[in-house]
């Protein structure tokens, strides 16, 4: 399937969480125990079972406060930190542009956990295994919108190919900087590209988002250097003890006749 | 003279030492499944992740506490044998010039050495410390969560980092005090506690006259 894209439009969300029910359902999670973490907002970041879930925002102007919605969920980056980071090989990416998980192959390690730049996928503890949203592949791939998309009431969630869904986006930049000058897209140049395209009508931090987030410097250090490069630290140890064994027992033979040796 | 042996290493050091080899060779097979994912097949060996995981969390408990306790049952060696270390001179560079040649076989004539030589202070200096960084960077992981996001990320990359220097200094450690004919005896300084002291007399001057001389 080629590449897909999902466009978030925050200025239209109306914080229903009818997309994190939709989500609940199609992929069949059980609900959590959760409490309020701001007025209205009750779910304080992604779980092994909420994949997708609304902060909200209150934006204070002239005496008025306004919500501003965010929709978290899997990103679905062009270059994941957490494929970087799996140590099993478990993560794989789709030609549709889905970054997913083999449940047979997750080990629950955590190291995708701690490297993600969004800090989305999560372990269950009890099973060992990690989640994250998936895109709802199983849908996409069978020519239905993924189920956040297929519920979102106020048209907030748009699917389609990447071409068609930056126009929309465009165009929609175009209307809400009228209002808000601080409007700008967010993703198209995080991570190599998301797939979640984000209309957002303030700064990424106004939202607790990283502004400009990229794969950490540990991150590359560790998979980039320590593992392929550090590695051959022991074939270089383990190598020059060979030589040496036939070496010194070379060199030793030669010289026999030349008297008493000490060593031993 | 041949018969005599002079004592080389209390029974802490070889505690500590000893101890040290077991959880530090357990901790690297366990962990390499981990280091890379074209080491994942050591992982059934062990009886798969969830138990090599737990096999390595209590070897690190044990890497952790044998030196502390060695250091409990002999702090004056401790300190004996850090003050021999830092006790860096002319010598040692002289035997680190000219160790490569003696490595491969060649006959060279080496300065008299202290209790440890050259090479073993430095290995004394890598290897202690990629240990420590090691078992701080391993408890970071274990208990992310009472660590700052940026401390865990950064704990990964320095626990390969250390493992890796540290396996290259083990691997040559173990060469040289076996099947390296140079040092043969000094594997017996290990495991009995004593060497011969013709040996000790040749392969470490300084120290044989310090030890008969009092």
């Amino acid at each position: 399937m080629d590449k897909r894209m999902v466009f978030v439009d925050t200025s239209l969300c109306t914080g229903c969480k009818a997309c994190s029910v939709a989500c609940k359902a199609w992929n069949d999670l059980p609900a959590e125990k959760t409490q309020l973490i701001t007025s209205y907002q009750s779910q304080g970041g992604t779980t092994h079972n909420t994949w997708t879930y609304i902060s909200m925002h209150e934006k204070y102007e002239n005496g008025k406060m306004e919500w501003l919605m965010f929709k978290h969920q899997c990103y679905h980056c062009a270059e994941p930190s957490c494929m970087k980071s799996c140590p099993v090989d478990a993560y794989y990416k789709t030609d549709s542009g889905y970054v997913l998980i083999d449940q047979d192959k997750c080990i629950g390690c955590g190291y995708c956990v701690v490297n993600c730049p969004w800090n989305v996928p999560k372990t269950n503890p009890e099973i060992k295994k990690t989640f994250k949203c998936t895109g709802c592949i199983d849908r996409v791939e069978n020519g239905l919108l993924p189920a956040c998309v297929a519920t979102c009431q106020p048209g907030a969630l748009h699917f389609g190919e990447p071409e068609e869904m930056k126009q929309i986006a465009q165009a929609r930049l175009a209307e809400v900087k009228k209002d808000n000058p601080k409007a700008q897209l967010y993703g198209d140049k995080a991570m190599g590209g998301t797939t979640y395209l984000y209309l957002l009508l303030e700064d990424p931090e106004f939202y607790g988002l990283p502004e400009n987030p990229t794969t950490s410097a540990s991150l590359i250090a560790w998979k980039d250097w320590v593992q392929p490069w550090g590695i051959w630290l022991l074939p270089i140890a383990l190598g020059a003890s060979a030589v040496s064994f036939v070496s010194t027992r070379v060199i030793k033979n030669m010289s026999k006749s030349k008297g008493g040796d000490i060593h031993g | 003279m041949d018969n005599d042996r002079v004592l080389r290493f209390g029974g802490a050091a070889r505690f500590a030492h000893w101890g040290h080899t077991v959880t530090f060779l357990v901790l690297l097979f366990t962990g390499l499944i981990l280091f890379t994912p074209a080491l994942n097949f050591l992982a059934p060996v062990f009886g798969g992740y969830v138990n090599a995981s737990l096999v390595h969390k209590i070897m690190a408990v044990f890497f952790t506490i044998i030196p502390l306790i060695a250091l409990a049952m002999n702090f004056k060696g401790f300190i004996e044998w850090w003050k021999d270390v830092f006790s860096f001179g002319k010598d040692d560079i002289k035997f680190l010039m000219k160790f490569p040649l003696e490595f491969f076989g060649f006959n060279v004539e080496i300065p008299p050495q202290s209790k440890f030589n050259g090479g073993e202070k430095m290995n004394s200096v890598v290897t202690t410390t990629a240990c420590v960084f090691l078992a701080l960077s391993g408890y970071v992981m274990w208990f992310k969560d009472a660590f700052p996001l940026v401390v865990v990320q950064w704990a990964y990359p320095i626990h390969g980092l250390c493992m890796l220097i540290a396996t290259c200094m083990v691997c040559m450690h173990a060469y040289l005090g076996s099947f390296h004919p140079g040092s043969g005896e000094s594997f017996w300084g290990m495991w009995k506690g004593t060497v011969r002291s013709d040996w000790a007399a040749h392969h470490h001057g300084k120290w044989y006259d310090d030890v008969t001389k009092s």
